[in-house]
C-alpha cells in the first residue's frame, strides 16, 4: 500500500504534547508523554485500560490540563489549553457515543453550533436552511457517503450512516486534529470497514488523526504510526511498517511472548 | 373530486401526521357539536370561544418552548396567581400601565428563579418547580391575605377588554405570540439549539451551544408569558384572587403534549400545540352548548390526551422496529 504521509515524516508537527503529566490524585495517569501529531498522519493509540489513552486525548482536546508539561498548537506553546481554544485551532474529538441529535436531520447535526445565517432580527439569527442542507451534504459527500435525506430525523438512519454523520460534523471544524475514541467499537464488519475508509479519507486532506482503538486489525489496516502507552507512559512509537503485532502487544502488556518475527 | 390522501397531507403540514390528526379531529367535533347545537358554528360564538382559550394559549407557547428544549414549569399555576394579583394590587399604587408591565416582569423574574436553580441544582425541574408551584402559591395568599384583591382601579380593566376590529386584544395577543414562536422555533438558530437540546444535551453542548443561556431564556420566557395572560385574566375581571390558576399548568401541559410536544424533549410544534388549545377549547365549550353534563368535558379531555399519547408511541415503537431491521440489514446485507 503506497503512503503519502511517508515523506511528511520530518514536515512540521501541527500540535505537539511535549512531556505532558498528569495526576488524577496520587494516581499518575500521564508520565512525560511526548508525541509530535503531523497533517496527514493517522496515530493509532494502544494500551490497555486504564493506560492513559483517554486522558491523552482529552488533554489535546482541551478538557484536561497537564500538570506539567505544555501543549504546542503549532508554533505556540499553550500553558492553558481550553475547549473553546482547542475547537478555535480546529482540533475536535469524534466519541464512539457519537453525540448525535436523535431528532434532528443530518443538516442539522453536522451544522449544529455553526448554522449559516440569512437573516438577523435583534437577537435573533434566522437560519439558511438551504445553504445549510448544501454545506453539510458537501462534507458528508467528501467523506464519499451519499445521503439522500438531509433532513429526516436521524434516529431512522442506521448505524454506517449516523457514524457518517457525526464524522463529517468533527470535520467540519476539524482542519488541524482530529481524534476518534474508538471509532468502530460498536460496529458490525462492513461499516468498520467504511468507518475506516472515512478515516484515511479525513487524513488525506492532510488534518492528523488519533485514532484509539483495541482492535489491532483496524490499527494495521490504517494507522501509519503507533502509539503504545502502558501505566502511563509511551512503552512504543514507531512508524507501522517498522514493528509487527507481537511488539505491539508486549509493548501494551509488559509482557513478551517471546521473539518477534524477523 | 378525489381527497388528498393523509399522507401527503402530513407531509405538506408543518409537524406532520399529528396534526392533520389534531385537525380533522377538530372538523369532526365541530359537525357533531353543530349537529346537536347549530347556533355553535356563529361568528359570535367563535370569538366567545377563541378568547376563553387564549389565556391557556399564551401561556402554552411558553410552555411548549420550555418542554421541547428538555425542561418543564410545573408552577406556572402559581405563577398565574401571584401575577396577577400583584398587578391588580399595584394598580391601586402605581400608574395603571406600570401595574401591567410590572405583573409580566414579575412573572419572568419568577420563571428565571425557577431556570437558575433548575440549572444550578442538578435536579430534575419537575421536583424544584414542584416546590416553587407551593412557595409562588403561598405567597400569593399571604400579600391578599387569602382574599380577593378590592378597589382596584375601573382602568386596570382595559388591557383586557380592549377590542381591535371587533376582536378581543387577548386573541390577537394570542395570535401574533404564536407567530413569533413559531418563526422563533422552527427557523432561527435560537429554536434550532433548543430542540438540539432537548434531543441530547450532551451532544449540543459538544456543538457549542450555550445551555445555560438557553435554559434561563426558557424559563424566563415561559414566565413572561404566564405574567401576559395572568394580567391580561385579571384586567379582564377587573381584580384577581390568590385562587386564580388552580389546575392551570394542567390545562396548559395538556394542551402541548396533545399538540404533539414529547416530554422527553426535542420534539413538537406551535401548530400542533395551537391546534391543541383549539381542540380543548371547543370539547370544553361545545359539550356545554350541547346540554350534556360539563363534568363529561374533563372526561372527553383526558381520553383525547391519553388516545393521542398512546398513537405516539405506537408510531414511535414500529419507527423503531423499522430502524432495527434497517441495522441488521446492513450489517448481515444477505440476510
Amino acid at each position: 500500500m503506497s503512503d503519502p504521509t511517508r515523506t511528511r515524516s520530518d514536515a512540521q508537527p501541527v500540535v505537539r504534547a511535549a512531556g505532558v503529566t498528569k495526576y488524577f490524585g496520587g494516581v499518575r495517569a500521564l508520565e512525560n508523554v511526548s508525541l509530535d501529531l503531523i497533517p496527514g498522519e493517522i496515530v493509532a493509540l494502544v494500551g490497555d485500560n486504564g493506560a492513559g489513552k483517554s486522558t491523552l486525548v482529552k488533554i489535546l482536546s482541551g478538557i484536561y490540563q497537564p500538570d506539567e508539561g505544555n501543549i504546542w498548537l503549532g508554533e505556540t506553546e499553550v500553558r492553558q489549553l481550553d475547549p473553546g481554544r482547542a475547537r478555535e485551532f480546529g482540533i475536535e474529538t469524534v466519541y464512539q457515543q457519537l453525540f448525535l441529535c436523535d431528532n434532528l436531520g443530518a443538516a442539522a447535526n453536522v451544522m449544529l453550533g455553526r448554522e449559516p445565517v440569512r437573516a438577523r432580527f435583534g437577537p435573533l439569527r434566522f437560519i439558511d436552511n438551504k445553504r445549510s442542507v448544501n454545506e453539510a451534504r458537501k462534507h458528508i459527500a467528501e467523506l464519499g457517503i451519499e445521503l439522500d435525506n438531509m433532513i429526516a430525523p436521524v434516529r431512522r438512519l442506521s448505524g454506517g450512516q449516523r457514524q457518517a454523520i457525526a464524522i463529517a460534523r468533527s470535520t467540519v471544524n476539524a482542519h488541524r486534529l482530529i481524534q476518534f475514541d474508538e471509532p468502530t467499537a460498536a460496529l458490525g464488519v462492513r461499516q468498520t470497514r467504511a468507518t475506516l475508509d472515512l478515516i484515511q479519507r479525513v487524513a488525506a486532506r492532510g488534518v492528523a488523526v488519533i485514532m484509539i482503538s483495541h482492535n489491532l486489525d483496524d490499527v494495521f489496516a490504517v494507522a501509519h504510526r503507533i502509539v503504545a502507552l502502558r501505566l502511563g507512559r509511551i512503552s512504543l512509537n514507531t512508524p507501522l511498517d517498522q514493528t509487527t503485532r507481537e511488539q505491539v502487544v508486549a509493548c501494551m502488556t509488559g509482557v513478551s511472548f517471546g521473539k518477534e518475527a524477523s | 373530486m378525489s381527497l388528498p390522501s393523509v399522507s401527503t397531507l402530513s407531509k405538506w403540514m408543518p409537524g406532520g401526521g399529528r396534526n392533520v390528526g389534531l385537525l380533522v379531529t377538530l372538523v369532526l367535533g365541530l359537525l357533531l357539536i353543530s349537529l346537536f347545537s347549530p347556533q355553535y358554528l356563529s361568528l359570535d360564538n367563535g370569538l366567545v370561544v377563541a378568547l376563553q382559550i387564549s389565556f391557556v394559549g399564551i401561556a402554552s407557547l411558553g410552555t411548549a418552548s420550555l418542554i421541547i428544549g428538555g425542561n418543564v414549569d410545573l408552577s406556572i399555576g402559581s405563577q398565574y396567581a401571584l401575577c396577577a394579583v400583584s398587578a391588580a394590587m399595584l394598580a391601586k399604587e402605581l400608574p395603571v400601565p406600570l401595574a401591567w408591565i410590572a405583573g409580566i416582569l414579575l412573572g419572568a423574574t419568577l420563571g428565571l428563579i425557577n431556570g437558575l436553580m433548575v440549572w444550578r441544582i442538578n435536579i430534575s425541574p419537575i421536583i424544584i418547580t414542584l416546590g416553587t408551584l407551593t412557595i409562588y402559591r403561598g405567597i400569593a395568599l399571604r400579600i391578599t391575605n387569602g382574599f380577593g384583591v378590592r378597589g382596584v382601579p375601573k382602568s386596570f380593566s382595559w388591557f383586557g377588554q380592549a377590542k381591535f376590529l371587533d376582536i378581543p386584544l387577548p386573541i390577537w395577543i394570542l395570535v401574533a405570540f404564536a407567530l413569533v414562536a413559531h418563526l422563533i422555533l422552527h427557523y432561527t438558530t435560537q429554536g434550532r439549539h433548543l430542540f438540539a437540546f432537548g434531543g441530547n444535551k450532551q451532544a449540543a453542548e459538544a456543538a457549542g451551544i450555550n445551555g445555560r443561556r438557553l435554559v434561563l431564556a426558557s424559563f424566563a420566557l415561559n414566565g413572561a408569558l404566564v405574567g401576559t395572560s395572568a394580567v391580561l385574566a385579571a384586567s379582564r375581571f377587573g381584580t384577581a384572587a390568590p385562587t386564580f390558576g388552580n389546575g392551570f399548568e394542567l390545562d396548559v401541559i395538556a394542551a402541548v403534549i396533545l399538540g404533539g410536544v414529547a416530554f422527553t424533549g426535542g420534539e413538537g410544534s406551535i401548530t400542533g400545540v395551537v391546534l391543541a388549545v383549539i381542540l380543548l377549547g371547543v370539547i370544553n365549550s361545545g359539550l356545554i352548548s350541547t346540554g350534556i353534563d360539563p363534568h363529561y368535558a374533563q372526561v372527553v379531555k383526558g381520553a383525547a390526551l391519553v388516545i393521542a399519547v398512546t398513537l405516539d408511541q405506537l408510531t414511535q415503537e414500529q419507527q423503531e422496529r423499522h430502524r432495527k431491521k434497517l441495522a441488521f440489514q446492513e450489517r448481515f446485507p444477505t440476510a
